[in-house]
């Protein structure tokens, strides 16, 4: 497990450095709503960008200000300061206001070689889902072009066919989490989906495999409390395990850089980019979508009642308001199902700030009687 | 527990319906003794912006804008009685739309923080607390976040639906709108701008719109009528075509636009734009103007700066806070919301008019530029536009905490408007609707030095 915890928290590990090296180009996304498979079959590997808690954001304060958030804005520092130079090009996503800054900004100041802007709708709609689908034919026009090679829908259907085989591993681990006596920790799982969104698909498949075999048997050690985790952009494995650290075990999560999109595939008939829009459009479990509440609040509710929580943390990042005022919503909505619910506010990277959570965090596992 | 914190009586559009609702009911003149007398009868901070409001040389003006917005909070505080629905909507969004349904009336959550800021004791600061307390963040904007968090207690005056066009051009705006539908069990109907300028985006838009309008019709029980439409975009069209008029005046050097009329032309638009009320505003707002430059009226010896506001600029001591400028040469030339980039409407068909209404909305204050392809590029194109249509020699950007996408440009957005204007920037930070923020008399202080030092002193003369 070390290994995988050590590959996460690289920006560039040793598997991207290879592919690099025998000539494979990079692009970076950073939203959730990407669909990577068009990035996959067009033989290039797609690399979420993350931060994994880097505090550092002098570079990127020069160009947004410190009321956006700070992981976007420590995404931006490793942009600038030459961390994510190893992209070959950037694709943006109207994820939110603070990230579409941080792509604004990098575009402008770091100008990569391609950039594309791929515009998803906020609404889950017949009309939307067309426009989206739409999109997603422009964003394979764009890599085509630039990259100078073919998408065609083979190549598209087998790396949509990869990619579910990942989410439904990544659904097991989930499983192995979820047990009665857990085989798998919050910050092992985290690491795990984090690594996924930063290496080969084949190569992160292996590593998984591998890992699935060794922790089907496995224990974590005593806990008092099962605790599901959910809310904001959070890739700080070092937030999970101080929250582990005191008893709490994080069995399930609902997080943008864990769990929220491992859904399934429906088949929908039409072509794979319409399998795209409606699988992405229809499981973007994200308070950036509208009208759209209930999908949340019952994929949340019901990881809490599968995983048997004892409670739930709801986490935000500073500035981040979109969750901040669905975290409200949702409070009151698990709180009435019978899940006691913690509202934390952090400040993405701040270490400083453990204190202040952890103290937050055994207070709520006393409330809660563990 | 909501009783507890506030009676029904206490509701901020309960109270701001209330004093409004008296405008409409006082002369068209007003002498300086019946101002004083007025004055005496408020408390202290409502008769600091009724006398600023109602000095001599906009008097006529602001008295017509109050008695419109007076109409406007009377015909929502009485809709239900009279059959109709009231729409609240966030700024972005043209009234005419809800003006052409006979069984619907708009109020605008911002219009109601602003006016409510300018009007009532203690303005917005309990309505603000009520919504933290809930566990809402304070990140989030006050203009919206001050008649939600009253709306929020349960005993406001309640709309009958929420329509927002906000989703693609602010996260907060459009996240707090639906909050409050679900937690208070409202309809709610909501419009996207695709984040994109191109041709397909305004073709989807106008499917969006069409779709908006369809699920109008049904929540009313009611389907638009061509020769309504007709009658209340004729007047929209009429009163577009006043802003064409002062636009010209606000063209002029010195200014002969007193400054606060930037927010009466959008608070005109926000409230009773294609009503008669919203004509007879912008005739008075260009009679005033014709006044002054026939007359040379100027209320300082010169005018030393023309500012153009790239975003707002402070209410919570609004009408003293123009005046104040004002009396040092400071000429507000314009702001975003008072730039409008919407055109007359075709009134040939009822598809005619849906196109167009869509193409205005697309193109609607903020809704254009942050919802644009570019934040930064669209929002820069307009504000340079502007600053040359107007020629303003500075630009001040007034930061508020919650405005995270203009925040996030902002700094490249100085860099590439000095580049490209040689217009000097100032970057202020404060709460518009706040008053505890940032004193008042920080800003004065941060902007009479920027002015002082930057704009109106000869490059030559500084060391």
């Amino acid at each position: 497990m070390e290994d995988i915890k050590t590959l996460a928290e690289e920006i560039q590990n040793q598997y991207v450095k290879k592919w690099r090296d025998e000539g494979g180009k990079v692009l970076g996304f950073s939203c959730v709503a990407t669909p990577v498979e068009i990035i996959e079959a067009a033989g290039i590997l797609p690399y979420r960008i993350k931060a994994m808690g880097s505090p550092e954001k002098e570079l990127a304060d020069a160009y947004m200000s410190r009321f956006n958030c700070a992981f976007c804005r420590s995404c931006l520092q490793l942009g600038l300061d030459g961390t994510y130079d190893f992209l070959d090009g950037l694709i943006e996503t109207n994820g939110c206001d603070h990230l579409r800054g941080m792509f604004e900004n990098w575009e402008l100041v770091r100008k990569p070689d391609f950039f594309h802007y791929l515009r998803v709708p906020h609404f889950v709609r017949d009309d939307s889902l067309a426009a989206y689908e739409e999109e997603l034919g422009l964003l394979r026009g764009a890599i085509a072009e630039s990259f100078a090679v073919t998408i065609d829908d083979e190549a598209l259907n087998a790396a949509i066919a990869t990619s579910q085989d990942i989410m439904g591993m990544l659904r097991s681990m989930n499983g192995l989490r979820e047990r009665g006596e857990p085989a798998v920790t919050g910050t092992e799982a985290l690491a795990v989906v984090a690594l996924s969104g930063s290496m080969p698909a084949e190569a992160f498949k292996a590593l998984l495999e591998e890992f699935l075999k060794e922790r089907s048997d496995a224990k974590v050690g005593e806990f008092r409390a099962r605790l599901m985790l959910g809310g904001a952009a959070t890739d700080e494995l070092y937030f999970v395990e101080e929250i582990e650290s005191l008893g709490g075990m994080v069995v399930a999560d609902a997080l943008c850089y864990g769990s929220r999109a491992l859904w399934r595939l429906q088949d929908s008939g039409g072509g794979p980019l319409h399998q795209l829009a409606e699988g992405y459009l229809h499981n973007l479990t994200c308070p950036r979508m509208f009208k759209h509440y209930e999908q949340r609040r019952d994929f949340i509710l019901e990881t809490a009642k599968r995983a048997e929580v004892d409670g739930a943390v709801l986490i935000h990042n500073k500035f981040c308001d979109l969750h901040a005022v669905d975290n409200v919503a949702l409070r009151a909505d698990l709180e009435s199902e019978g899940v006691p619910v913690l509202l934390l506010e952090k400040d993405y990277g701040a270490k400083a700030d453990m204190g202040r959570i952890k103290t937050r965090v055994q207070a709520f596992l006393e409330r809660i009687g563990r | 527990m909501n009783m507890q914190l506030i009676h029904p009586y206490e509701g901020l559009f309960n109270r701001l319906s209330g004093i409004l609702g008296i405008i409409p009911t006082l002369p068209d003149r007003l002498s300086d003794e019946d101002i004083e007398g007025l004055a005496r009868l408020l408390p202290a901070e409502m008769s600091k912006t009724l006398k600023a409001v109602l000095e001599p040389g906009m008097r006529e003006a602001s008295l017509a804008f109050f008695k419109a917005v007076g109409t406007w909070a009377e015909k929502a505080a009485h809709a239900k009685e009279n059959g109709k629905k009231v729409v609240l909507m966030p700024f972005n969004f043209a009234p005419e739309i809800i003006y052409m349904f006979e069984k619907a009336v708009p109020i605008i959550t911002e219009g109601i923080t602003t006016l409510s800021t300018a009007a009532l004791d203690k303005q917005g600061d309990k309505y603000w607390d009520f919504a933290l307390s809930m566990g809402l963040p304070d990140t989030l904007c006050s203009a919206s976040a001050i008649e939600i968090g009253s709306l929020l207690t349960g005993i406001d005056f309640q709309p009958d639906l929420i329509l927002s066009a906000a989703p693609g051009s602010c996260d907060d705006n459009s996240k707090i709108h639906e909050f409050t539908a679900n937690y208070l069990g409202l309809p709610q109907i909501m419009l996207e701008k695709p984040a994109d300028t191109s041709r397909r985006a305004q073709e989807l838009y106008l499917t969006y719109f069409k779709a908006m309008l369809r699920e109008m019709e049904e929540f009313l029980g009611e389907e638009l009528d061509e020769d309504r439409m007709r009658e209340v975009i004729e007047k929209a069209n009429r009163a577009h075509e006043l802003y064409d008029e002062l636009w010209e005046y606000r063209k002029m050097v010195p200014s002969p636009v007193p400054n606060i009329f930037n927010l009466y032309i959008y608070g005109t638009k926000y409230t009773v734009w294609g009503q008669n009320e919203g004509i007879t505003v912008m005739q008075k707002l260009i009679d005033t103007c014709k006044r002054r430059v026939e007359t040379g009226d100027y209320p300082a010896p010169k005018e030393i700066a023309r500012t153009y506001w790239a975003y707002l600029f402070y209410y919570y001591d609004f009408m003293e806070f123009f005046n104040w400028l004002e009396k040092r040469g400071i000429a507000i030339v314009g702001d975003l919301p008072s730039t409008w980039f919407t055109k007359r409407i075709d009134t040939t068909s009822k598809e005619s008019m849906t196109r167009d209404l869509a193409s205005n909305s697309f193109d609607y204050f903020m809704t254009r530029q942050i919802g644009g392809s570019s934040v930064l590029l669209n929002w820069c194109d307009d504000i340079i536009w502007a600053c040359r249509e107007l020629s303003a020699n500075a630009l001040i950007y007034c930061g508020h905490h919650s405005c995270k996408q203009t925040w996030s440009v902002f700094s490249a957005l100085r860099s590439e408007f000095m580049k490209r204007t040689k217009i000097p920037t100032l970057l202020l930070q404060g709460d518009m609707w706040i008053k505890r923020m940032t004193p008042m008399s920080s800003l004065h202080q941060q902007i009479n030095e920027f002015i002082n030092n930057v704009v109106a002193r000869p490059r030559s003369s500084r060391k």
